[in-house]
């Protein structure tokens, strides 16, 4: 491919994926600036590329790789600072108050799906957030397409069952 | 007949994620049993909700110079990337942490530090970097320490722990609201309460399949069309590719345009029938004028050349007698090939009296908050609003107002005849910033009150998300004021996009004590019923599925190519079928196809299917002989009918010189010129942007709305970037 082409190609790829790479390093580092490096390292990672490689699966190709630059990340950020548990570490943000405000903002049905477990939430930020298929996202997170099936269903089930736990709770109140 | 909720294949089914053999099997469980469709429909509900809420996360970005570092690699051939220039730092993730834990003020040793992990790990990465991401860094699977049974036992983790319970739960069962909400938005667009006509489209929704999955019925024709293809020619395999990965995944570029293969070359004796629906669209031409505008060139596929062609209007007649459209051919040589023939076939819409109808004064007050980004929301809302421009007449006015973190006139109410003015300010719409309505519906109204037609319909139109924050007015008041402007005659109508219509009952009961209505716009289609058919009720569609269908006379012609309409074609056989939808006319517009025919006698390059053994094809001489190159059949329906009414118009070819075609004629192949050589198609014979600028010139005509001048503009523009081929 030609230099001109292939950087077309890779700011499309950039203007695509950019945010959705940043919001899922973000949600594994636990942090947007770390996520900033791990996505720009992702980048120049594909600047190496031969496009026809990646082409064919190129959002999965960019996930993987950002996952497993984020997991190196977040496994050094425990050496550093052991007292810190890597889930409690609260994503922030470098405008000031802005932590404050995503807190409250923050919808009440991305707060319940803080209480599933994390390989649930992986799954259903692979498949809502970023749109990812089955076969994709179990390519990403190596666990097998029968078992993203599984965890997403399960993580609906019970996400709504709450939901109308509640509800019925509300109605009887 | 019981069936298992637990079972992992109802979500693989609403998410798009079954095989063919497997959907089957679903549908006919949703067919038979009430409670499949129960869980299909909580499961769709609660996947709707989770999609929105992910589009509500804050938006975040790369620095402007983590950007430019990234295109500055791109820019560099594969292999030269290693040399990294001396003083510029490496973007490595790994010196973070080291800088953190050195401390700020060991300034010294922190630049040691750097320096080191400068070198180690670029070391590293030049070995680690494998073609195939899974080798790049050893994978670290997620909740390795955390149970892999999918949460039999919900573990909490601390945060949710230290929450305060009674809020979560008030939370949780507003949550819970909010789903209810949804549900009942949703029963109301099956029972059709929103919109009468919407019941008959969306009929048996539980049967449905998930949209990825249902048949796009424009590549039905492109595969046909595919096989005949000149050899050599990159199609067939880029088509298959295109079509093979058709799949419901983000594919790069995908969202942004459908492959568009040139309609190549077809053998008479092998196919005489070109059938077609009408496509009264002009996105594309927009489109393609927004990227030369910012010096760049359009890409390949989002030039339809149909879209161009019909982006002018052309002076055909106006039906006069009981058809309510009216249909105009004209045959000369192709600008591009002299040997070819160019054939226009022209229709036009009855005018109706603009006077009959009372004049609008119409201000949209459009939510442009972040969560309005996605492409069934603005995008979405700005394609329909262009649809109803595109209805206008000079005695109605249309504003546009914004509301995001601050309001804003976006467009002084302006008349609907500039309808360049009107689209230009729908595309410069964009979404960005947090939701404040209360003092955008304040300024909409003065708008509105402001440019009051007096005997006309006066609207304001909100659309919106759903995330309407009535800001500093208290809701009471809010709705208080619209009442009292409705007994003014400033009605409102509310228009709700996007998947979880949360604000549902604040909308409706809005739209309510506005006089006004409200509807849940979910397709580009009910965009278009409620935008151009219902809110504009009085502007007319005046044909409805209008199709043609042209058939060749091989005594004449050789081969025939239809310029565009690429993904309008229809198979031969829907032509006669009314239960096929193809598009509708409105009052005074005008379509124009072309068709490239290549006379007998001339020979052209078609990779040939071998000589079929048992057909032979008996040509009725004493029919095909009397001159005729091709026979025009319309068919349409009256807006309210349901059975299609024939046209027919025989052409017959007077070996017309291209400079004696009509002025419209050649500026229409102008136009296709153009869009050919933008699109670098196979077919552009001659054509340069030096050729299409001197036909351009040349049949200008009246051109009172300068949209032709401002053509041959776009073609200098588009010359300058890209040389003259």
């Amino acid at each position: 491919m030609e230099d001109a082409t292939k950087s077309t190609w890779i700011v499309a790829a950039l203007d695509q994926y950019e945010g959705h790479l940043l919001r899922y390093a973000a949600w594994i580092v636990g942090d947007v600036e770390r996520a900033r490096e791990v996505v720009q390292e992702t980048f120049l990672r594909l600047c190496k590329e031969q496009p026809a490689r990646v082409e064919s699966h190129l959002a999965q190709w960019l996930f993987t790789v950002c996952r497993n630059l984020a997991f190196d990340v977040r496994k050094k950020e425990n050496r550093m600072s052991p007292l810190k548990d890597p889930e409690t570490i609260p994503i922030t943000y470098d405008r000031p108050g802005a932590s404050l405000e995503h807190e409250q903002t923050m919808s009440q049905v991305l707060r319940l799906m803080d209480t599933l477990p994390k390989n649930q939430r992986e799954v259903l930020r692979l498949k809502f957030q970023s749109d990812l298929s089955y076969k994709e996202i179990s390519e990403i997170t190596k666990l097998s397409v029968t078992n993203v099936g599984f965890l997403i269903h399960t993580a609906i089930k019970t996400l709504r069952k709450e939901l109308l736990a509640e509800s019925a709770k509300r109605r009887i109140q | 007949m019981n069936i298992n909720p637990d079972d992992p294949k109802w979500t693989a089914y609403v998410l798009g994620e079954l095989n063919d053999a497997e959907r089957a099997q679903i549908e006919k469980e949703l067919e038979s049993s009430a409670a499949a469709r129960e869980v299909v429909e909580e499961i769709r509900l609660a996947t709707d909700l989770l999609r929105h809420e992910f589009t509500l996360e804050q938006a975040v970005g790369l620095a402007p110079e983590q950007r430019h570092v990234i295109t500055s690699a791109a820019a560099r051939p594969v292999g030269a990337l290693d040399e990294r220039p001396g003083g510029r730092r490496p973007p490595l993730q790994f010196s973070r942490p080291m800088f953190r834990w050195a401390g700020v003020a060991a300034s010294v040793a922190a630049g040691l530090l750097v320096v080191a992990t400068l070198s180690v790990p670029s070391l590293l990465r030049s070995r680690q970097d494998a073609p195939l991401p899974q080798a790049a860094t050893a994978p670290a699977p997620v909740g390795e320490r955390e149970e892999r049974d999918g949460g039999q036992s919900v573990k909490t983790n601390p945060t949710a722990v230290s929450r305060d319970k009674v809020e979560s739960a008030r939370k949780t069962a507003q949550v819970a609201a909010e789903v209810e909400n949804l549900r009942q938005i949703r029963q109301w667009q099956q029972a059709g309460q929103l919109l009468q006509q919407g019941a008959q489209a969306s009929g048996s929704l539980p049967a449905v399949p998930p949209a990825a999955q249902r048949p796009l019925p424009a590549y039905s024709f492109a595969e046909n069309k595919v096989l005949t293809l000149p050899a050599g020619t990159p199609g067939p395999t880029t088509v298959a590719g295109a079509l093979g990965d058709r799949v419901d995944r983000p594919q790069f570029n995908k969202e942004a345009y459908d492959f568009i293969s040139d309609n190549a070359f077809v053998r008479v004796t092998q196919d005489p029938l070109a059938t077609f629906s009408i496509d009264v669209d002009t996105a594309s031409y927009a489109n393609i004028r927004r990227f030369l505008s910012m010096n760049q060139l359009p890409p390949k596929d989002s030039v339809r050349i149909e879209e161009m062609i019909n982006y002018f209007s052309y002076d055909y007649p106006s039906p006069t007698g009981r058809n309510p459209i009216a249909a105009y051919t004209e045959v000369a040589a192709a600008p591009w090939n002299p040997q070819h023939r160019l054939v226009r076939i022209g229709i036009k819409g009855k005018d109706v009296d603009v006077a009959k109808r009372p004049p609008s004064n119409l201000v949209f007050l459009v939510d442009v908050s972040g969560s309005m980004a996605t492409p069934e929301k603005l995008p979405m809302l700005k394609s329909a609003m262009k649809l109803m421009v595109e209805r206008l007449g000079e005695g109605d006015h249309v504003a546009i107002v914004t509301y995001a973190g601050a309001s804003g006139v976006h467009l002084r109410s302006t008349s609907g005849d500039k309808k360049e003015v009107i689209n230009s300010a729908i595309d410069s719409l964009n979404s960005g910033g947090s939701t404040n309505g209360g003092a955008g519906i304040l300024l909409a109204y003065e708008t509105a009150t402001a440019n009051f037609i007096r005997g006309g319909t006066n609207r304001v139109i909100l659309a919106t998300d759903g995330d309407f924050n009535v800001g500093i007015t208290n809701q009471g008041d809010l709705i208080r004021l619209i009442e009292e402007k409705a007994k003014s005659g400033v009605f409102l109508s509310v228009l709700g996009f996007g998947m979880g219509n949360y604000k549902d009952s604040t909308l409706e009961k809005l739209a309510d004590k506005g006089n006004g209505n409200y509807a849940y716009i979910d397709t580009m289609n009910e965009a278009r019923k409620v935008l151009v058919e219902e809110m504009t009720g009085t502007l007319l569609t005046i044909a409805k599925d209008v199709k043609i269908q042209v058939e060749f006379n091989p005594a004449e012609v050789n081969a025939y190519r239809l310029i565009g309409y690429e993904n309008r074609a229809l198979q031969h056989q829907d032509f006669n079928d009314d239960k096929k939808d193809a598009g509708d006319m409105g009052s005074g517009q005008t379509v124009t196809a072309l068709f490239e025919v290549v006379p007998r006698g001339v020979e052209v390059a078609i990779s040939a299917v071998d000589q079929l053994k048992y057909q032979e094809r008996v040509l009725d001489t004493r029919r095909a002989a009397n001159g005729e190159i091709l026979n025009v059949r319309i068919r349409y329906k009256d807006p309210d009918g349901n059975t299609s009414q024939l046209m027919e118009t025989p052409v017959i070819d007077r070996r017309t010189a291209f400079n004696n075609a009509s002025t419209d004629f050649r500026f229409a192949a102008a136009v296709a010129s153009f869009g050919m050589v933008l699109r670098d198609s196979a077919h552009k014979g001659q054509s340069t942007m030096d050729s299409v600028i001197e036909i351009a010139e040349k049949s200008r005509g009246a051109d009172k709305s300068g949209y032709r001048d401002e053509f041959v503009q776009l073609v200098r523009k588009a010359r300058a970037l890209k040389g003259n081929q």
